[in-house]
């Protein structure tokens, strides 16, 4: 038994459709040309979660590594590899999100980090920003949040 | 030529179909549109890997809400999330539906509950499985056909 839609009249359905999927096509897979190099980490133990996001990444000319838990992530960081980005889910995997990014903060990495998780609630929100992200997405991940980061990054 | 516009005209219904009987989102569409020369099959392995990460999470599931001893909700939780995740990632809307509702019943420790999600999620896996199957063989009689896959709207 497939969960049941909203319901309401077929008609008026099919205009709000229509004019919906117009005007959100325009915002489909936005264009953005990097002028620089950027990388990106991507940390998610998730595989098509974590495969989407890097492909979406390198899409858009970024270099990305994927990771698939917090403690790999940590000791990735702590060896010295430098990333312009890091995606990270909140719920992971050995160490979890909030911890791992808690310690990449804590190893004095300034760089910009967004969180990027299924959960949706405010507290999940308020404690993933104290644990030290930037921003904080709701999956998944898009280019309209996404291409104005980038452009930050490149310096556009 | 007629061979290959009839075939595009079925994809092209078929995707709107889909889109519209909320089986897929927005997001299956930016996937296509990331689709390219340099990456020909991308939404094809996309979708691979996605459905092989359902049945696990979905033998999981089972698994844990099986047990008689007591069920360990959290786990079932950790794998009705992570599907949460994945569907959302992929477009997968029905899908993912099922697993906000999932959730509800695990958080209330609904052990009947779960397993009539349990049986959804199944259900709409199962379907959205069969239909982009249907829909890739679409694309691949284009392709043989000399055609080029339409730009879903």
């Amino acid at each position: 038994m497939a969960p049941t839609l909203p319901s309401s009249d077929q008609a008026s359905d099919q205009d709000n459709w229509d004019n919906g999927r117009l005007a959100r096509k325009r915002q489909l897979l936005i264009e953005i040309v990097l002028r620089n190099r950027l990388t990106a980490l991507v940390v998610d133990g998730d595989t098509t979660c974590r495969v989407l996001e890097q492909l979406l990444l390198r899409s858009y000319g970024v270099q990305t590594q994927g990771v698939d838990n917090g403690r790999d992530a940590v000791a990735l960081i702590a060896s010295g590899v430098k990333f312009d980005l890091i995606i990270i889910d909140m719920i992971l995997p050995v160490l979890n999100g909030l911890e791992a990014t808690r310690q990449i903060r804590d190893m004095g990495v300034h760089c910009k980090m967004l969180g990027v998780t299924i959960c949706s609630g405010e507290s999940e929100r308020q404690a993933f920003l104290a644990a030290g992200v930037d921003v904080f997405i709701e999956k998944p991940l898009d280019p309209e949040h996404l291409v104005p980061i980038l452009r930050e990054l490149d310096g556009q | 030529m007629d061979v290959v516009n009839q075939l595009q005209r079925q994809f092209i219904d078929y995707s709107a179909s889909l889109h519209r009987e909320g089986f897929l989102d927005d997001q299956f569409t930016q996937l296509q549109k990331l689709q390219d020369d340099n990456s020909p099959d991308f939404v094809v392995e996309v979708a691979s890997l996605f459905f092989e990460d359902c049945e696990k999470l979905i033998n999981n599931m089972a698994r844990a809400l099986e047990q008689q001893q007591g069920v360990d909700f959290r786990q079932v939780d950790a794998s009705v999330h992570q599907l949460k995740g994945s569907s959302s990632s992929i477009g997968a809307m029905r899908v993912k539906d099922v697993c906000v509702a999932f959730r509800s019943f695990c958080e209330a420790q609904n052990r009947e509950g779960c397993l009539r999600c349990l049986q959804q999620v199944t259900h709409e896996y199962s379907l959205l499985k069969n239909k982009l199957q249907t829909l890739f063989r679409l694309q691949q009689q284009i392709l043989a056909a000399g055609g080029s896959i339409p730009v879903v709207e």
